[in-house]
């Protein structure tokens, strides 16, 4: 039986068909959910159709969301698109999210440091690799205390939460380095920090990037529980106000959406990896 | 033994566990008005009425989200909530929804707390601390109509803050002079420095009641018409207890069920109004004033569109009074008032 | 006198890697230090280098002990020589940039760098590649000139050729004795190729393990030597320094060369 053989070698239209199967499984299995219970209950909310899903997006793409300042009435389809609930959510989300990353990468830096100079990593190794036990959330109020509950708690959440795994990560990244390549340049003539920056940074940069990328649903993780926890705008904030009434035919499009947002940082940070690096292998 | 006889001897026992009673869940969450749901299964009372019906119930303690979405999910026969809850969430969901206890209204419980000397009229425009869509954002919005602050709840700026947290939120933030809450939180907000309470819940008495609901279809149920009748004489045996000569250790234990200490559990009680009589629960329900405090909610609710996006109006989702009075369209009664078995209680017939 | 190894003693952890080597190297020398796998030869290496310090003795390098490696020893590895992420050309520019400091562009060192790629074998079209792909001959080959365009007064290499097959590899070996009659820099060679360490350099040291740690076990000169040598001699040579060097002499004739 074929499945079971390691050197098998499906052809590429079963294995095409293959890889949507449990989507195509998933979704009919929603849908004869979803119908059984809309036959019984006609007011049903729990599990929406997919008419219920996409009138809802597009209202949450038209429309401001309520109790939104009122603007001057958008003229243009530009307009009505940006004041859309759904793009100021997205906004707000995903403008804490970038900041966020781009935090990650003096952290990069740090972590290279502390790999590279001993003293530096006697200082702060034992600290990071302590602190990247602490499960951020559980510092709530403490993080109230030293930045507030505004934009700063959200992302400062956010880096306490991910900063140390990208930390380590990179003292890893570094440490792999062989030492061939450090020796070689010092007799090259290279200084501390020209072989810290010029050669181990360089070499390690696309596997710093890979690993930012798998971080990236941590620090999704870290910004919804913020954005829940308390806040006035973002994605996570309009799920969490959602569930009060079970909305649940505006958050399943919203998960949704998410994901795809994800999945596009994905893809463009991969495709920039790809372009910034054209000689590494993996 | 052999596995053969073994089997044969777990086939013969087993049908004697499967011969069970019909089996019923109440969901409760962590509130002065239900944790004697807590108490009730502790103590045995809950198990004494249950086998007087014929019948076996479960409490199952939630945080307050999740249990009302375990009941409109049908996962859940009966819960505890608030009459705007029950309004909003498994009436606008379709479920048809009977509240047979009226437990209490909250009497100062809930609250809306400034800081700095900010008064009512000069909240709009500041941040508000507060959870929103639920009673938290009811009662402020009260709070300004009933002073006349009518049009300027439109300018009210809402933090939606998660309840676990919005008390260390408030405290450790001065900039932010504006929470509504309830207690406990309430209770840890009080002891901050320059804090006051402008309006609470005791201004609005009667009209946010706490409510044990059951799904209506249950209910037509004879198994499930027993099952109303037990959990029913239990809730006021153990009201009776509460009230009782031994009632300092009965409410002990039942603070026992959150962690909390007689003292303060007392203390919440002194602003909850419970209608520890059958009898006086009965009056709130019969009362013409239920049906203004029901219009107001629904009201409230559909202006938030809490009643769901394809509600036309707010007689979509209508509601039947023991009177057999409907507000909103008689066709789509979802959320009954059904005094019934606090009556069967009143009158001892339980 | 280039060289000086004075009593140098190595030692981990109560383990004796080194017990007392005292060498002297002069200038212009190609030694090539020879013994089996684990006599510490690369450690021997690795002092010059001043990457490794000894734990006794003294190891001094143009009359200076050293902290640390720098541009007075070129270096080139077994393997991991070249830096995976630039280029063929910018590899081999990287000394001389980093030398000059910021305000010497990649275009300053073009042509030297094209030029010193020429000698070791290369074409103008490899520059543009990346190391990765390159065959490991090809890409020993540029870590040379990398290290060459430094001018480095002394060259250590480190098992350099042991990963080629044995057609580069000879390839490898006649440039590698070409390119130091004309540098005239101090060369130090480390294999476990005897024949390699017999036809390449002018002086074979032999490292000899022994249950105390290695020490150096035969210091002969050869000049005259070379892979075109006489067959006869080359094999007694060889036969020589085995069966100083290492244990069990019986195997020697059969080592593959």
């Amino acid at each position: 039986m074929s499945l079971f053989r390691i050197d098998a070698q499906p052809a590429r239209v079963p294995s095409w068909v293959l890889s949507w199967f449990l989507f195509a499984a998933g979704i009919i299995a929603y849908f004869y959910a979803a119908e059984q219970r809309h036959r019984e209950n006609p007011d049903e909310r729990v599990m929406p159709t997919v008419t219920q899903m996409v009138r809802a997006f597009q209202e949450a793409a038209a429309k401001p969301a309520e109790g939104a300042e009122a603007q001057e009435a958008p003229q243009t389809l530009i307009q009505r698109v940006r004041g859309s609930m759904l793009a100021t959510d997205t906004i707000a989300t995903a403008r804490r999210f970038l900041i966020s990353v781009a935090l990650l990468f003096p952290a990069v830096l740090l972590g290279l440091h502390m790999a590279m100079f001993p003293y530096m990593g006697a200082f702060f190794l034992r600290f990071f690799q302590f602190f990247d036990k602490i499960v951020a959330l559980s510092l709530l109020p403490i993080l109230f205390i030293a930045f507030g509950i505004d934009e700063l708690s959200k992302i400062m959440l956010i880096v306490i939460g991910v900063a140390p795994t990208v930390i380590l990560d990179t003292v890893n990244l570094t440490k792999s380095v062989p030492r061939e390549q450090i020796v070689k340049g010092f007799t090259l003539g290279a200084g501390d920090f020209a072989i810290a920056y010029r050669i181990v940074l360089k070499q390690i940069f696309p596997r710093v990037l890979n690993s930012i990328r798998l971080n990236l649903k941590a620090v999704m993780l870290f910004l919804f529980a913020g954005e829940m926890i308390a806040s006035t705008d973002g994605l996570a904030y309009r799920i969490a106000l959602l569930r009060r009434h079970m909305g649940m035919d505006t958050i399943l499009p919203y998960v949704l959406w998410v994901a795809l947002l994800l999945f596009a940082v994905d893809l463009g940070m991969s495709t920039l990896n790809k372009k910034l690096h054209p000689w590494f292998q993996e | 033994m052999s596995l053969g006889r073994f089997l044969i001897l777990l086939a013969v026992l087993a049908p004697g566990s499967f011969a069970q009673k019909p089996s019923f869940t109440v969901g409760w969450s962590v509130y002065v008005g239900w944790n004697p749901y807590y108490y009730m299964q502790k103590s045995g009372i809950l198990k004494k009425w249950a086998d007087k019906y014929g019948v076996a119930i479960k409490v199952q303690r939630f945080d307050y989200a999740p249990s009302l979405d375990a009941f409109v999910a049908k996962n859940i026969d009966a819960c505890a909530m608030t009459n705007m809850e029950a309004l909003d969430m498994p009436a606008a969901a379709g479920v048809d929804t009977s509240a047979i206890i009226v437990g209490d209204y909250s009497n100062g419980n809930d609250a809306v707390i400034t800081r700095g000397g900010v008064t009512l009229g000069q909240i709009p425009g500041r941040q508000v601390l507060i959870v929103e869509k639920t009673v938290s954002q009811y009662l402020i919005e009260r709070g300004m109509a009933m002073n006349g602050l009518d049009s300027q709840i439109k300018k009210i700026k809402y933090l939606n803050t998660s309840d676990a947290d919005i008390a260390s939120a408030f405290i450790t933030n001065p900039g932010k002079q504006v929470v509504v809450t309830w207690k406990p939180m309430v209770s840890q907000i009080a002891k901050a420095k320059d804090v006051r309470i402008v309006f609470n819940s005791s201004q609005i008495p009667g009209e946010i009641l706490d409510l044990l609901v059951v799904r209506t279809e249950v209910l037509k149920k004879p198994d499930g018409d027993k099952f109303a009748k037990a959990i029913t004489g239990a809730w006021y045996e153990v009201m009776g207890q509460m009230t009782g000569p031994a009632a300092d250790k009965t409410l002990t234990s039942i603070a026992e069920g959150s962690e909390d200490t007689l003292a303060s559990y007392k203390e919440q009680l002194s602003t909850t109004h419970m209608f520890y009589t059958p009898q006086s629960a009965v009056e709130q329900t019969t009362a013409p004033d239920l049906k203004k405090t029901m219009d107001l909610v629904r009201k409230f609710c559909f202006s938030h569109g809490l009643l769901g996006e394809k509600t036309a109006s707010a007689d979509d989702v209508a509601i039947q009074f023991p009177d057999a009075s409907v507000l909103g369209k008689p066709d789509r009664v979802r959320l009954r008032f059904n005094p019934a078995y606090m009556q069967m209680a009143a009158q001892g017939k339980l | 006198m280039s060289i000086q190894i004075q009593n140098a003693i190595v030692e981990y952890a109560s383990r004796r890697i080194l017990n007392g080597i005292d060498l002297e190297i002069d200038a212009g020398e190609f030694v090539s230090i020879v013994g089996e796998t684990g006599c510490g030869k690369s450690t021997l290496l690795r002092l010059i280098l001043a990457e490794e310090h000894p734990t006794e003795g003294r190891v001094l390098v143009r009359g200076r002990e050293r902290k640390r490696p720098d541009r007075t020893c070129g270096y080139v590895p077994q393997r991991y020589s070249l830096f995976p992420d630039k280029t063929v050309l910018d590899n081999v520019t990287f000394g001389p940039e980093v030398t000059a400091g910021r305000f010497f562009g990649r275009r300053g060192f073009r042509e030297e760098a094209l030029r010193y790629l020429r000698h070791t074998g290369l074409s103008e079209a490899d520059a543009k590649k990346y190391p990765h792909q390159l065959s490991g001959g090809m890409q020993q080959r540029v870590a040379i000139a990398q290290a060459l365009i430094m001018k480095p007064p002394v060259l250590l290499m480190d098992e350099a050729f042991s990963a080629l097959d044995p057609g580069t590899r000879r390839g490898m070996q006649r440039l590698m004795k070409d390119l130091w009659h004309e540098s005239g820099t101090t060369v130090v060679f480390v294999t476990h190729n005897t024949r390699e360490a017999v036809c390449l350099g002018t002086r074979v040291i032999a490292l000899k393990k022994n249950e105390r740690g290695s020490a150096v076990a035969l210091d002969m000169d050869v000049p005259h030597l070379d892979f075109d040598s006489d067959e006869d001699e080359l094999a007694r040579l060889i036969a020589d320094v085995e069966s100083s060097c290492w244990q069990g002499t019986a195997l020697a004739h059969l080592q593959p060369s």
